[in-house]
């Protein structure tokens, strides 16, 4: 693949290109268990050039991957076709933050922290907060629909994209969406491009909505003995009308391994829930936090806590926010690799489904933890795994596959918040047999050259093992 | 390249997930926004060159070469990679492989050199020395934290690091003095 560098380095200057094999390697990896290398890195710093790059790149039918933290899980920003790395770091300018009118304008490259810091001093908020929000960009969480721990209140980043500017594949800058609230006038485009993973569009720009911050929080933990119960609780909770902030589940395996990472000290339970109510008036958590324990304690929750003060609610709660990767920890040289990772599971299977990933890990010898976002429906795992060893990756593959036809077999989703990228796409395609048809035909409408990111959703190919070079040398 | 310090990293590199959490912590890659600049970067590059997928080259021995060793980025590192010290030990490899590069630690310009040896006298990490036989101040690039205590103290202005990080010297001084003044940069 060519590419005419004196061309790039026209639009963005000398020191925004690179084509050094380190860097070309280091971008062409994320936090998923793929690696590819692309034929040039470039940094765009305004709309301009991410036209001009477009253009270009389109006129030579040259693949490019936008790009924000390279903190994605399944391979969204690997490179897998080479072609252009778009790092859209440097557009990371707050552009407005209208309280009159409750939006904001940002850039792709701003922090999702970053923004809610300049918002805090407004008290208001944007809330989705996957745990990456310290490094992850508003671009990439667009781009994956991202959510978090808050999701279960709150949603997801498609719940506050009011509007977005968008340069499409043969570099026409469009917007779409408004800046109101509410927009009833033809086809939802902004929403066709969340979670659309960069293949429809190169998102420059993005109005935001934003909430008030909660005065107040009270944070709880309950212990189980049997992993099941707390599945159970966590069902009830939800059928039972609660609206809780946060319902978190972690098990044994992620409990030990925040101990062993953090020396945290948890109790060596088959597993915890963390809970949270925020609001307004003390009077309304204290209802929810009642309701909650009350339900925990009737399925053997016991050790139940709460507490109020944010010190301690950040102290309890930073466990699981580096729960990722304390993974890493709990078994010498074992990976921690982001595989079946974030399964939408119905609240009436939770409990069915945390016991299935252990059964599955067992049976093909790997070790999988059971741990998520329980309460918006969101159950995750990882597949800890000697990865030097083919072996286990033929046991790894085997245990995705068993993953995910049980989910469909309950009337759950692929995933909930990470994406689709590469490794879950024959999952994906699976699920969305019967629709894959008009996304092929959205793709072909509004990228007929297939530049922007290709191979990727349901355009990537079916063998996650082969479909890239693993990072970990194995045989 | 012999990596006869850093082969010891071979099957411990992939304790590191690649979550990009170090990003946050890191003083270089918010400086240059280069992802080569950040630990994750970093170590991506020197798991590449272990597994043979990737040859040793001037500009990423100067990428290993370029860390302030703060250390935030271990000490934040959930997956409790032994981040500084992998570096350390790329950096004794590099240099036993004749790599001649300079990354963020400190020079001597012989010509405003004195020999009065101040610098000797504050680095906390025995990296200066004098060579006798050439009558030189010499720095130990392995050894070399880049903390600047030498630069900051060399009277003739001979100890010197790499600028251009988005600060040079005098800023850095003058918004020290600023919030020692007034408590703002």
């Amino acid at each position: 693949m060519k590419i005419n560098l004196e061309k790039i380095i026209n639009i963005v200057g000398k020191e925004n290109i690179s084509t050094d094999p380190g860097d070309l390697l280091v971008y062409g990896s994320d936090s998923s268990v793929h690696e590819a290398s692309a034929c040039i890195v470039v940094r765009p710093g305004k709309i301009e050039h991410v036209q001009k790059i477009v253009i270009y790149a389109n006129s030579k039918k040259i693949p490019i991957i936008s790009r924000g933290a390279g903190s994605g899980m399944s391979g969204q920003a690997v490179p897998i076709k080479g072609g252009i790395i778009l790092d859209m770091k440097r557009m990371n300018h707050i552009l407005e933050v209208n309280l009159a009118d409750v939006y904001c304008r940002v850039e792709p490259g701003v922090v999702d922290d970053d923004l809610n810091h300049v918002l805090k001093s407004h008290s208001v908020f944007y809330p989705p907060a996957p745990a990456s929000s310290r490094v992850a960009t508003i671009g990439g969480e667009i781009a994956n629909n991202a959510s978090g721990v808050r999701s279960i209140k709150y949603g997801a980043v498609r719940d506050y994209v009011l509007g977005m500017k968008v340069v499409m594949a043969n570099g026409d800058l469009v917007s779409f969406g408004c800046k109101n609230r509410v927009e009833a006038a033809g086809y939802q485009l902004d929403r066709l491009m969340v979670g659309s993973e960069g293949t429809l569009g190169i998102i420059v720009e993005a109005t935001l909505r934003f909430i008030p911050i909660p005065k107040l929080r009270c944070m709880g933990t309950a212990k189980f003995n049997k992993l099941k119960e707390a599945g159970d609780s966590i069902a009830e909770i939800m059928a039972s009308g609660c609206q809780p902030s946060l319902l978190e589940l972690m098990d044994n395996i992620a409990i030990t391994a925040v101990n062993k990472a953090m020396d945290f000290g948890l109790p060596d339970v088959d597993a915890i829930l963390m809970f949270e109510a925020d609001g307004m008036v003390k009077e309304a958590i204290d209802f929810e936090m009642k309701k909650i324990k009350a339900i925990c304690e009737k399925h053997n929750g016991f050790g139940i806590e709460l507490s109020y003060d944010a010190k301690e609610r950040t102290r309890i709660f930073s466990g699981r926010k580096k729960l990722f990767p304390s993974l890493s920890k709990y078994k010498e040289l074992f990976a921690c690799t982001s595989l079946a990772d974030d399964m939408a599971v119905p609240y009436s299977k939770m409990a069915v489904m945390a016991q299935k990933i252990h059964d599955v890990a067992k049976r093909n010898n790997v070790i999988m933890t059971a741990y998520g976002h329980c309460g918006s429906g969101c159950m995750h795992t990882k597949i800890l795994l000697d990865p030097t060893k083919n072996k286990q990756w033929d046991n790894a593959k085997n245990a995705v596959k068993e993953i995910y036809d049980f989910v469909a077999s309950i009337d759950g989703s692929t995933s909930a918040e990470h994406g689709i990228g590469i490794s879950k796409a024959f999952a994906f395609k699976k699920e969305k047999h019967d629709s894959l048809n008009f996304m092929h035909a959205i793709k072909k409408a509004l990228d007929p050259n297939n530049i922007l990111n290709p191979g990727k959703l349901m355009d990537a190919p079916d063998d996650w093992v082969t479909a890239t070079r693993l990072r970990y040398k194995h045989n | 390249m012999e990596f006869n310090n850093l082969k010891k990293w071979q099957d411990k590199l992939h304790v590191c997930i690649r979550c990009g959490y170090c990003f946050e912590h890191c003083h270089l890659f918010k400086i240059t926004g280069w992802e080569s600049d950040a630990p994750r970067g970093k170590l991506v590059m020197l798991h590449a060159l272990l597994q043979g997928d990737i040859d040793p080259s001037d500009s990423i021995a100067e990428k290993i070469f370029e860390c302030y060793m703060c250390k935030r980025c271990e000490a934040s590192c959930s997956a409790k990679v032994e981040i500084t010290e992998l570096f350390q030990d790329a950096r004794t490899d590099f240099a036993e492989a004749g790599y001649d590069v300079t990354g963020t630690t400190s020079k001597t310009n012989e010509d405003k050199c004195g020999m009065c040896q101040s610098c000797i006298s504050v680095c906390k990490h025995e990296a200066r020395s004098v060579d006798e036989e050439n009558d030189k101040i010499v720095v130990d690039i392995v050894k070399c934290q880049s903390c600047g205590c030498c630069v900051a103290t060399c009277p003739t202005g001979a100890a010197y690091s790499r600028e251009g990080f988005g600060l040079t010297q005098n800023e850095l001084c003058q918004q020290v003095k600023n919030y020692l003044e007034g408590g703002t940069v």
